[in-house]
């Protein structure tokens, strides 16, 4: 496990990710391995992590090495599109068992890349290494060494088992073996000046293939996605591209950094949600080729194919935006792309009046950013009169988030659309854009919302009334007693990663007093998990007055 | 030969052989003289146009391909539904076997039918020795509790009188003078099998209510706070009546179910034959006019029944099939307007299950447009839950509906921004369909096992509900009525979205990038 440990060590050392050169050196030691907290309901593990990232390569094998848990439960969950192979679909295990985890499992791994290579031939075989095969000491590099020997084939390792970390974890390992073993193995029969790599971007529901018809009208090359909708071959002759776009998540920031720092291939992080996005992330590429030594009218062209286009998906809008301007819209994402849909939806005409976190209601796409972390999605520990009371204190009108959250959104009555993995509808691009528009005002304008937001006609009381009534009669018990208001706002848990409440914040604040979010993390350890919180941090550093005890009070010891 | 005995190829298989590809292919050319393939095949794309359409619904006398059955049909499936009560239809026999293997095919289940089996010298001289020997030898063979007798178009063509050939019939001695023998006149060439329902359900009632035709005190109502149901001709009546007699129970209240051939269309398989299985007592049948009030599930089922049991001094209330949150709102509430009662905690839960599952799955099921066909209160039902889904039901369209059914749909569609571009055909048959589906197509169709050709012609997706269904077993078990029903509906709608695009998305290499484990 050494070798593991000092790769966590590595990733989290990463120059390019800003949350993590956040840390204090302890805490970055640290990494990952951090606590759940258990009896939370927490997201995927790194396992899962690591078998999303790389799954969308189309054409190799991709082995689970461990007990039927970790491939029964997620084999073919992802709506990944292939041009080609479909290979990637088929669920491979070695189904470890009994006798497996008192012998070890590694032969039965060797003997399934075996199998896998003579009955399927692919290109290369992808090894995930889980949690129990981890634990009785299988060594699977020195298997996928000895077999890729044998069978004259790249077999992949991909050293991640669950227990290492959360999910955001295990992308980041997938990307460390890919570039460990693939990035850079073969060379592209040719090279172009326009030749490009996409990271990070998954080709979920197709989505690539909205934005690809325009690149290839400039002549831009995607040499590779990683990894959607990518072949083997593209992976290992990813190297030869002149300029990479990092698609606005960190789960593969290594790999691009990492690609700069080794073959020189400048990168830079955008979107393509959104019209304006689309247009800059375009306009960002054209850029780096031309630094790379494109010709210049390269940018002249892309220029005219962004005006031309931003023209023909504003006129497709426009017979929506007149139905969807001033509609307000609640944010609750999984972490992925939150602030480009921000974009997005401005561009339609709509409000964007939140977040799960209820600070960030004025925020910038930028901020939202910041304050969805990766994999926080906070909806989960929130019961649905909170909810309830987020919704119409918003006033919102649909609520755009993951799949996680869409039975929250239902029970809570709430006109819901799914821009998660599990989507059904590509949103990516100009034509995605104006597809998402389009499914807004479905949701917006379905006769269920009606029927989901009346009371049953026979009802005294809508389950509006009584929840406004459970409300009002908390809010008059706090109001009649100041302490009992006080001591639920500091029994208010803010960080939930490090079990931080808003009590000790309060204190920390005013016995040393703080005047930074990075000064309370310091001192409280809230804000240093997901950082998901640092909003609502800032927001009680703002709003001291409105809490800071009354000088008579206070002891005066305090303020000294 | 590909067909021998070592191995008997079937149907599906045996003509596909070359021998018969070859025979058939030379038998075209050398002796049926068909026009050449190009020709028929512009014909076929003719009748695809809407100038075929213009000339399609310009036919005045020919029918094609009708969506509705005869009275008789009707007739039986009222009858079934009392107690230990066999349907005698007067008329030819050939007719009452359609019946019975009609009922056959969909329940799947034997259907006991007898007929006075008139032939041509009865046509001639009347049927009366018919019905004498035919309620003779079914008392004796089959002894029911009661024959109800209903006819087919020969008896009525040649004016038979039931009344008083029963009344013959029992001073003859072929049954006992006090044997219940209600009666309907049932002739084809008027209405459909709704129509046959309606006489039967009145006949039957009348029968107990007003005195047994003359031979004994008509009844006196005592009112009670009972609530009578008559849940009308109903593909689904096992599924449909066994959820209603929950939801009623739930309730906690006293209700008769008028016709409950629930039971008799579903007896176990457990070495006994049951002729007969549950239904609706003769007691209950006769103590139903002290009932508070009645509902009727299906407006155009019971549009002689109900006038006559208002008159009689009851509240009846008319619903139209009610499928789906808002219709059944409609029923329960009534329930509870009629005997006070609230609506239980039960059904409520399960009103707000239906919500979420509509809500669930709606982003499939907006904005898709559908054809309908089947009886009108069915069609009402289907359209009123198709708007509460956020789809279209663009063609409704019902052989056995009338001026009153358009008007009815009419104002259902305008209630909703979803039935703007929908419209209502009265008395039109599934020839007009074929041609609706081809000039102003529809992502599915809604219909019995007839719409399997225009499944297949048009390409439109079919979703298998109403009567009959063929093709298909065991849907007559779950209902449509309730939430439960509601449920029932939305998931049959469901399966097939995701059936077509799971058709749409699977050829190796080509379109299953698509093919998903999730939808």
């Amino acid at each position: 496990m050494s070798s593991l440990s000092s790769k966590i060590q590595d990733v989290f050392n990463e120059p390019g990710c800003g949350k993590n050169q956040g840390k204090s050196e302890k805490e970055r030691k640290k990494g990952c391995t951090k606590q759940l907290q258990p009896g939370g309901a927490a997201g995927g593990c790194a396992f899962d992590g690591a078998k999303i990232a790389l799954q969308p390569i189309t054409d190799v094998a991709h082995l689970v090495h461990g007990p039927i848990a970790c491939e029964g439960n997620s084999w073919d969950n992802r709506g990944s599109k292939s041009s080609g192979s479909n290979l990637w679909r088929t669920g491979f295990t070695t189904d470890i068992n009994e006798t497996d985890v008192v012998f070890g499992g590694e032969k039965r791994l060797y003997k399934s890349i075996k199998e896998i290579v003579e009955k399927y031939d692919p290109p290369a075989v992808f090894v995930y290494q889980t949690c129990v095969p981890a634990m009785i000491g299988d060594d699977i590099e020195a298997v996928c060494k000895a077999a890729s020997k044998k069978f004259g084939k790249p077999v992949i390792p991909v050293n991640s088992p669950g227990f290492v970390g959360p999910k955001n974890l295990g992308n980041k390992l997938a990307g460390e073996a890919i570039l460990d073993h693939v990035i850079g193995t073969e060379e592209p029969s040719y090279t172009t000046p326009y030749d490009i790599n996409i990271i990070g971007e998954y080709n979920l529901s197709g989505e690539l293939w909205q934005v690809k018809p325009l690149l290839d009208e400039l002549g831009i090359r995607i040499l590779c996605c990683i990894s959607g909708d990518a072949k083997y071959r593209d992976v290992a002759c990813s190297h030869r591209a002149r300029a990479a776009m990092m698609v606005c998540s960190k789960s593969m920031i290594n790999i691009a950094r990492k690609m700069e720092e080794r073959y020189g291939i400048p990168f830079f992080e955008g979107s393509f949600y959104g019209i304006g996005d689309t247009s800059d992330a375009l306009r960002e590429i054209a850029r780096l080729l031309i630094e790379r030594g494109a010709p210049a009218e390269l940018m002249e062209r892309t220029e005219a194919l962004i005006a031309r286009e931003e023209a023909r998906a504003w006129a497709a809008i426009e017979p929506y935006k007149k139905r969807l301007t001033g509609k307000k819209v609640l944010l609750i994402t999984g972490g992925v792309k939150s602030w480009s849909v921000v974009a997005a939806l401005q561009e339609s005409g709509m409000e964007v009046v939140g977040t799960s976190v209820k600070k960030s209601t004025k925020e910038d796409k930028e901020r939202i950013k910041e304050i969805m972390g990766e994999d926080a999605h906070m909806i989960d520990d929130m019961t649905p009169r909170e909810m309830y009371k987020m919704l119409k204190e918003a006033k919102a009108d649909i609520m755009l988030s993951g799949g996680r959250s869409q039975f929250v959104a239902l029970k809570a009555k709430m006109p819901w659309l799914d821009i998660n993995q599990e989507r059904h509808h590509a949103y990516m691009g100009y034509v995605g854009m104006v597809e998402l528009v389009k499914e807004i005002d479905k949701a917006l304008f379905n006769p269920v919302w009606e029927q989901v937001r009346k009371r049953a006609p026979w009802e005294e009381t809508t389950w509006e009334e009584r929840a406004d009534a459970a409300l009002a009669a908390e809010a008059a018990a706090l109001a009649a007693d100041p302490e009992l208001a006080r001591a639920q706002r500091r029994a208010a848990r803010i960080c939930k990663c490090k079990a931080v409440d808003r009590g000790a914040i309060e204190d920390a604040i005013l016995a040393y007093g703080l005047e930074s979010v990075e000064a309370v993390t310091e001192r409280t350890h809230a804000g240093s998990g997901c950082t998901g919180c640092t909003g609502t941090i800032a927001g009680i550093l703002d709003g001291i007055e409105d809490w800071r005890p009354a000088p008579s009070a206070e002891p005066a010891k305090r303020a000294a | 030969m590909s067909q021998n005995a070592e191995k008997v190829l079937d149907h599906f298989n045996l003509f596909r052989e070359p021998e018969y590809i070859n025979l058939f292919e030379s038998k075209r050319k050398e002796f049926e003289f068909m026009p050449p393939d190009q020709q028929v095949e512009e014909v076929r794309e003719w009748a695809k146009t809407e100038e075929y359409k213009e000339k399609n619904f310009a036919r005045e006398a020919l029918v094609v391909n009708p969506a509705k059955a005869c009275q008789p049909l009707g007739a039986v499936f009222a009858a079934v539904g009392f107690e230990g009560t066999i349907p005698f239809v007067h008329g030819s026999q050939g007719c009452v076997a359609y019946y019975r293997s009609h009922f056959s095919r969909h329940f799947k289940e034997p259907t006991s039918c007898v007929s006075s089996s008139m032939t041509e010298d009865a046509a001639v001289f009347g049927g009366l020795n018919n019905m004498i020997d035919g309620l003779a030898n079914t008392y004796n063979m089959y002894k029911p509790k009661m024959i109800a007798v209903s006819t087919t178009c020969m008896a009525e063509v040649i004016g038979d009188d039931l009344n008083a050939f029963i009344k013959t019939s029992k001073e003859k001695g072929s049954i006992p003078a006090d044997f219940d023998v209600p009666f309907a006149h049932t002739p084809a060439f008027v209405g459909s099998h709704i129509t046959g329902y309606d006489n039967v359900m009145k006949g039957i009632l009348q029968h107990f209510w007003d005195g047994k035709s003359g031979t004994v005190e008509p009844l006196v109502r005592q009112p009670n706070e009972s609530i009578n149901f008559l849940g009308g001709f109903d593909g689904y009546t096992v599924g449909n009546l066994r959820e209603i007699k929950r939801i009623f129970n739930l309730f906690g209240i006293d209700y008769t179910i008028i016709g409950d051939n629930s039971d008799v269309w579903d007896t176990p398989t457990d070495g006994e034959f049951r002729m007969y299985d549950g239904g609706t007592t003769l007691e209950q049948a006769a103590n139903a006019l002290h009932a508070k009030a009645t509902i009727s599930m299906q407006e155009f089922c019971t549009e002689k029944t109900l006038p006559f049991i208002a008159e009689h001094g009851q509240e009846v209330v008319a619903l139209n099939h009610p499928i789906g949150v808002k219709g059944t709102d409609r029923f329960l509430m009534e329930i509870s307007r009629l005997t006070g009662k609230p609506i239980p905690v039960e059904l409520e839960k399960e009103r707000g299950r239906l919500v979420d599952a509509i809500a669930d799955s709606t982003a499939h099921i907006h904005g898709q447009k559908f054809a309908i066909y089947g009886d009108p209160d069915l069609c009402y039902g289907l359209a009123e839950f198709l708007l509460e889904l956020g789809a279209e039901p663009t063609h409704v369209l019902a052989t056995n509906g009338g001026k009153a059914w358009e008007t009815k749909m009419q104002a259902l569609f305008d209630s909703s921004p979803f039935g703007k571009n929908c419209k209502v055909y009265p008395g039109r048959d599934l020839w007009h369909m074929r041609s609706l589906l081809f000039t102003e197509p529809v992502d599915f169709l809604i219909g019995n096992t007839y719409g399997k050709y225009l499944e297949r012609d048009t390409g439109t997706p079919l979703i298998r509900i109403g009567f009959p269904i063929f093709d298909r077993h065991h849907k007559h078990r779950y209902p449509v009525w309730g939430y439960q029903g509601g449920l029932n509906v939305l998931v049959w709608i469901l399966d097939r979205m995701f059936e077509a695009i799971d058709a749409n998305t699977n050829i190796p290499a080509k379109t299953d990038y698509s093919f998903d484990i999730i939808r």
